[in-house]
């Protein structure tokens, strides 16, 4: 396939770890992480174009070829980002956080989330790398059996979920309570605030937190214990030597000494200045104490389920099997999960319909797939020339061609 | 449409699958399309085709498409051709 990344057929130099290898074998990473070579650490399965990784990985600068490891985020922007951390300072921040959440105590850390997620690779795998502590790999809710059966069982351990997965857990386990996590934290969009009454209940022994950061921020920037407001939207304060500022018209940025040195995106390789202010693509506002507030994301890229789904970037991939046009609008589903519709446009056939699922398969977790697909006569435009998201949204003559059912 | 083909079509749709991947025997494992919304999915998917109303830890406990297919003979539906 085209987009997967076969650690058998490298021509770069740096070393390429793919989840699959390491989820077979976790003491690869622990190899990689020791020896002074960069690596890359990325999902088999990405949904870039073919040769995207392998131009990235080029174009980091040779400088880079020791000490620092290379992530793939859809970054700030919703586009793909190669990000290159240091590992000096991924450890170094490791230890800040270490300090401040408690997490003495913390025997284990169980991961639910792909382990090439920023904030899993550092909040967990390094983590406890650094402080020796035991990492348990779980399928997730792809078995909830597996995960409940461990969750019991366990003592003194640290769960990370996405805000999206709060949700999951009552519909799963109902009124279970598991005392052996005492550490519960959540980044990767909105903090599940309304679910917290219930998270207290499942989990007795937890202390609860609200991390905000992005893979550029090598991941966090800030903190906020889960009772030190009422608000999803508030991020807390920022950690220790991370500053955070608001450009005029309001987006978020930041400046870090454990953020990433650099990232390859479409315009190549972008150096990040140590003095320097990254955008994080989302609205925020100063609150009081010294708490910053969000105010919402850029347009077309939001969050689902803990992962950041870019529109452009999905229609893109779908191109080859759709000749005409795509709109899409926004839409939440069931669990209230921000979610989009695609919309084809003329009438779309079922053998083409057929052939933008078989790439949304290929190409993409079900997380990014559309909640439906739908095709209209003509796409209804603003005066901009832009598709009108809220006519297209109730107009009569949509033919619904599939619906994800979530 | 039988209630066979009729269960082969839901789950073909919720998991993406092509036709001829599609086999009754296929279990959960086989399927990387059958992660934890699609077992949101697939509760879905039933209670749209047939009308039961699928609760979460029943959705879970389904292992393969032949379980799907009991889970519903139990519940009434029958699938004898």
């Amino acid at each position: 396939m085209a987009d997967v990344c076969n650690p058998c057929d490298r021509r770069w130099q740096m070393r390429v770890l793919t989840d699959d290898e390491v989820n077979a074998d976790l003491t690869l990473l622990d190899q990689a992480w020791s020896e002074p070579e960069t690596f890359a650490f990325l999902p088999r399965k990405h949904g870039l174009a073919t040769g995207w990784i392998e131009h990235a990985l080029e174009a980091i600068p040779p400088q880079m070829s020791q000490g620092h490891f290379a992530l793939l985020t859809s970054g700030s922007t919703g586009l793909p980002k190669l990000v290159v951390g240091a590992r000096a300072r991924a450890e170094a921040i490791v230890e800040v956080l270490h300090t401040l959440q408690a997490s003495g105590p913390v025997a284990r850390s169980f991961l639910m989330l792909p382990l090439t997620y920023c904030y899993a690779f550092v909040n967990q795998w390094l983590w406890a790398r650094r402080h020796g502590r035991e990492l348990v790999q779980t399928r997730g809710f792809a078995d909830p059996q597996q995960l409940e059966t461990l969750l019991d069982r366990t003592a003194e351990a640290m769960l990370c979920l996405v805000g999206g997965q709060a949700a999951m857990l009552p519909k799963l386990f109902g009124d279970r309570t598991f005392s052996g996590i005492i550490r519960l934290h959540f980044a990767g969009g909105r903090f599940p605030q309304e679910h917290l009454d219930r998270l207290e209940r499942m989990f007795p022994e937890a202390a609860i937190f609200n991390n905000y950061g992005c893979a550029e921020a090598m991941p966090r920037l800030t903190l906020r214990p889960a009772r030190a407001s009422d608000s999803a939207l508030n991020i807390g304060t920022p950690l220790p030597g991370i500053e955070l500022a608001t450009t005029g018209s309001g987006e978020l940025s930041f400046r870090s000494p454990y953020a990433a040195v650099g990232f390859v995106d479409g315009d190549g390789w972008q150096g990040v200045r140590s003095d320097a202010f990254v955008a994080t693509g989302d609205f925020a506002a100063r609150a009081e104490r010294g708490q910053w507030i969000l105010s919402g994301r850029a347009n077309e890229v939001f969050k689902r389920y803990g992962e950041k789904i870019a529109i452009p970037q999905i229609l893109e991939r779908l191109l080859p099997a759709w000749p005409g046009q795509m709109a899409s609008y926004q839409e939440v589903d069931r669990s209230g999960e921000q979610g989009f519709v695609l919309v084809l446009c003329p009438v779309a056939t079922e053998v083409q319909v057929h052939a933008i699922l078989r790439l949304l398969r290929a190409h993409f977790t079900r997380s990014h797939w559309p909640l439906r697909i739908e095709s209209v006569p003509a796409i209804p435009l603003l005066a901009n020339g832009k598709p009108n998201p809220g006519v297209l949204r109730n107009d009569p003559s949509k033919t619904m061609h599939w619906h994800q059912r979530v | 449409m039988s209630n066979r083909e009729k269960l082969q079509a839901m789950l073909v749709s919720v998991f993406l699958l092509e036709e001829s991947e599609f086999s009754f025997a296929r279990q959960r494992g086989e399927v990387d399309t059958w992660d934890s919304l699609g077992v949101v999915a697939l509760a879905v998917g039933i209670e749209e085709s047939f009308g039961y109303h699928c609760r979460p830890e029943e959705a879970n406990a389904l292992r393969s498409f032949q379980d799907v297919l009991e889970l519903l003979e139990r519940k009434g539906i029958s699938f004898v051709e």
